[in-house]
């Protein structure tokens, strides 16, 4: 708390990840180009050989936003840091937010430490998943381990190319977003990561837009006691997602966006790793995003998950 | 003008001739090598002169490294070494500092001699040998003057309180989640590029930039080389460093040459194509002088750097579970390798890890498929892991190898215990099998990953002694005739210089590497002492005092 002022003046990073080809490029043209965009923001992108020439794609979408190359690091030594110098550069300029786009090698984890620079302060990491190839890719010899660290890692995963592959399921307790999101960009631009550790996280003027539930399933319920609490919601809750086991119904598919509810039956052979729901909230009423942020236990929508605990 | 070197022995690496005892050389050239009473048809009429100079020494070919990085170098040559490997350097030998007293004894040493108020960077420190560093232990040295204390691996460094206000590095700025711990002065990766681009007046001036490569060429010509390759041209900033490089090696007192190399992803960085890399390095040949060329050459990467562990692994990968890092999308270097590979060019690839290589394999793999190429020099470079297996597919897709041996030597005992395991450890740099296997072979330094002496590689590739005093992998060390051949010929090959130097013969450069005692028969242990008396370049001595 005491260091609130030095993280509000900190110039805040959203950084999209994912895989060559996942579609980063594509979803930061979409985001140059949306009446939203608040002024001062400034785009990085990483352009080591990239196959798009991701700088000159977007140049020519936005000529007002600030748009500043990258390559990687140097291999032999640190001496040539691009990001580094890009950082220090942006820091004399009037901006306000920083989007970057990682080179599709990079491990989120790996940016994010890098973006603790001083004058600055990593936002969120938001992970693309190409939908028409992950599958294979995620075993694929050379770089099945790296996009799967790039999935764990993410903050907010956004879905790209679910045209090619409409039935694709992405088996994750992180939440998620298609790319044809009508809200993707306002959501981007306001989802900020709260590790419950840091300072931000009780600093009232730096209260995200967006609230995320997880909750983990741990035993088998029944799909009317599922269909009851999702139908009775608190109203800020925006979207829900996850595969749930039920005693009645099997493995169920879930996905609420605003009040449409759909659920299906899920079949797969494997056993899904992860069971459970992630709720997304949105608040724009920050007394109750502050009595969010200071525990679950007050919030209406951890005694609905905490009803289904229960199991009643 | 002609001129008869007389030698002890030469040693030609021409296996038709491999001895002889003289070598006849006129404007740079070789006429003949071999017994000076059958080059009396040369000499009939003309004006010549006998050198007995080296009348007891051995002439060997000029020596090569085939990988090293100028511009790197002339970054950390003007620092001060302290180290705990020895390092020879023209202006003294570096002895090795293995303990945390005689690293604090050497550090007053240097700050007692220097004026006042001039900036003291040191660099090789490494807490395995030195102990933990601090702000506070600088401060004992000194808390006047600016004081940088370097890792060796270039992944850290400490600072003390006047070197943070030399750099304008304000304490309060710092909070917690960088990679800076302020308290100790301490900037490591993340931090490492704030406090580097603060540190960079004083690092990339121009005029320590040129001081670093004349300190360059001392190191050059010490280590006994006549030709170098300068293998990532350009990893700074392109124009920048072609124009040092023509300022200091190039001219009549520089006794040596260089293959530049251009750095392949940097050359079409910003939005060029990498279709369009071919046309923009081919340009690159109109700046060619005589000591300085660039040639179809190009050089990509695959895989992380080997000293920081992110070298890719195959299965079991690192004992820790962490895994290393491509620096490049598997699909980006395949398309830049097709680009340069159906241009014509040869390839020099950075793998350090087994599936780093196991990939570029596989790309080398497609690319005969789609356009089948015999000689075309595709090298391994650094070759720190790989797989029995892998060394067949390198022969059979026509490859060579360029390897860095002296990690064996450096980091075998530390990468058994804390990276990889005594058996994989052990088999670093698998050049015996290369060289049982046909495949051209050769080995460089990476100067400055390690020192620039060619003896001291080809001490390693002979004896595989780690710096534990362990033999790693006694089945794969190197014959000395294998060895001398890589820092020589093979090298030659692998620079693509092999038609003018890198052996003795009729119609090559005089360029000699002259030697005190023989390199193919001393004691395997003493290779690295041998006396190197002078070089020749185009047949011009420069002694070596
Ligand atoms: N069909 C389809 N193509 C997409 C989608 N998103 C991106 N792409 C295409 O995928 C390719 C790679 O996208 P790009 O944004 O450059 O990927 P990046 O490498 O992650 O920056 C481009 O040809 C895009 O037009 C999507 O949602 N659907
Ligand atoms: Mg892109
Ligand atoms: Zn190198």
């Amino acid at each position: 708390m005491s260091n609130s002022a030095v993280s509000s003046d900190s110039i805040p990073i959203t950084l999209i990840g994912g895989y060559l080809g996942a579609g980063k490029t594509t979803l930061i043209n979409k985001l140059l180009s949306h009446p939203g965009l608040p002024p001062g923001t400034a785009v990085l992108v990483n352009d080591f050989g990239d196959i798009n020439i991701d700088e000159s794609l977007i140049r020519s979408e936005s000529d007002d936003g600030t748009v500043i190359g990258l390559s990687n690091g140097c291999i032999c030594c640190s001496i040539s840091d691009d990001l580094s110098k890009a950082l220090d550069a942006l820091r004399e300029m009037p901006v306000k937010h920083i989007i970057l786009e990682t080179s599709g090698v990079a491990e989120p984890l790996r940016v994010w430490r890098h973006c603790h620079y001083p004058g600055f302060i990593p936002k969120a990491a938001v992970v693309l998943v190409d939908a028409s190839n992950h599958a294979k890719r995620s075993q694929d010899k050379y770089v099945g381990s790296l996009v799967c660290a790039q999935v764990e890692q993410a903050h907010l995963l956004v879905l790209s190319k679910t045209d090619l592959n409409p039935g694709f399921e992405l088996n994750r307790l992180t939440p998620q977003l298609s790319n044809q999101d009508p809200d993707l960009i306002d959501t981007l631009l306001e989802w900020r990561h709260i590790d419950e550790t840091s300072e931000i996280a009780s600093s009232s003027s730096l209260q995200p837009a967006f609230r995320t539930y997880t909750w983990h399933q741990a035993q088998d319920i029944t799909q009317a006691l599922l269909t009851d609490v999702l139908s009775t919601l608190d109203e800020s809750v925006d979207r829900v997602k996850g595969l749930v086991a039920t005693e009645d119904a099997g493995l169920l598919l879930i996905n609420r966006v605003g009040d449409s509810l759909n659920m299906r039956c899920y079949r797969q052979s494997a056993q899904p790793e992860h069971l459970g729901l992630v709720f997304i909230c949105r608040s724009s009423r920050s007394h109750e995003m502050h009595s969010a942020a200071s525990g679950l236990g007050t919030s209406s929508i951890a005694s609905q998950i905490a009803r289904l605990d229960a199991g009643n | 003008m002609l001129t008869l070197y007389k030698a002890r022995s030469v040693i030609t690496m021409n296996p038709s001739m491999p001895r002889a005892s003289a070598v006849l050389v006129r404007d740079g050239n070789i006429l003949e090598v071999g017994e000076p009473e059958r080059m009396q048809p040369w000499l009939e009429g003309q004006q010549f002169t006998v050198d007995e100079q080296f009348a007891d020494k051995i002439i060997c070919p000029g020596f090569i490294d085939p990988h090293l990085h100028p511009s790197m170098a002339a970054v950390l040559l003007p620092m001060e070494f302290i180290t705990a490997m020895r390092w020879k350097l023209p202006w003294g030998d570096v002895e090795p500092v293995t303990d945390p007293a005689a690293f604090d004894a050497r550090m007053q040493a240097l700050h007692h001699s220097k004026p006042a108020e001039e900036p003291l960077f040191i660099w090789g420190y490494h807490q395995l040998w030195h102990g933990e560093m601090d702000k506070a232990r600088i401060h004992q040295v000194s808390d006047q003057r600016p004081i940088i204390v370097w890792h060796r691996s270039f992944h850290e460094l400490y600072m003390n309180d006047p070197a943070m206000s030399m750099a304008g590095i304000d304490p309060a700025q710092i909070k917690p989640g960088l990679q800076i711990d302020i308290d100790q002065g301490h900037f490591f990766e993340v931090g490492l590029g704030f406090a580097i681009n603060r540190l960079n007046p004083w690092i990339l001036a121009p005029e320590k930039y040129a001081e670093g490569l004349r300190r360059l060429k001392q190191v050059v010509h010490h280590g006994g080389h006549t030709s170098i390759g300068d293998l990532a041209t350009g990893m700074f900033n392109l124009d920048a460093e072609a124009k040092a490089l023509t300022e200091q090696l190039e001219g009549d007192d520089v006794p040596f040459r260089t293959r530049l190399v251009v750095h392949g992803t940097r050359l079409t960085q910003g939005g060029r194509k990498p279709e369009e890399g071919p046309t923009m390095a081919a340009d690159l040949l109109r700046h060619n002088s005589h000591r300085l060329s660039f040639g179809h050459h190009i050089k990509l990467f695959s895989d992380g750097a080997f000293f920081s562990q992110l070298a890719q692994m195959q299965e079991p990968g690192y004992i820790d579970g962490h895994h290393g890092e491509w620096l490049a999308a598997p699909e980006e270097l395949e398309r830049h390798i097709r680009a340069y590979w159906h241009a014509g060019y040869q390839i020099h690839v950075h793998v350090t890890g087994d599936l780093g290589l196991e990939l570029t394999l596989d790309i080398l793999q497609k690319m005969q498929d789609e356009k089948p190429r015999f000689n075309h020099g595709f090298t391994f470079e650094h070759f720190g892991f790989s797989t029995p297996e892998q060394i067949p597919r390198i022969k059979a897709l026509g490859a060579q190898v360029s390897a860095n041996v002296y990690y064996l030597h450096e980091l075998s005992d530390s990468y058994a215990k804390s990276g990889i395991g005594y058996e994989r450890a052990s088999q670093m740099a698998r050049i015996g099998s290369c060289f049982a296997a046909g495949i051209n072979t050769t080995v460089h330094s990476d100067f400055t990953m390690a020192p620039a002496e060619p003896l001291n590689s080809m001490w390693v590739a002979v004896n595989r002694i780690s710096h534990e005093d362990q033999v790693m992998g006694a089945a794969e060390k190197l014959t000395q005739q294998q060895a001398l051949e890589a820092i020589t010929i093979n090298a030659a090959q692998t620079i693509g210089m092999a038609d003018i130097t890198g052996s003795l013969r009729a119609g090559k450069r005089a360029d000699f590497t002259v030697l005190d005692d023989d390199p193919l028969n001393c004691d395997p242990m003493a290779l690295r002492d041998i006396g190197i008396c002078a070089t020749v370049f185009e047949g011009r001595v420069f002694p070596i005092p």
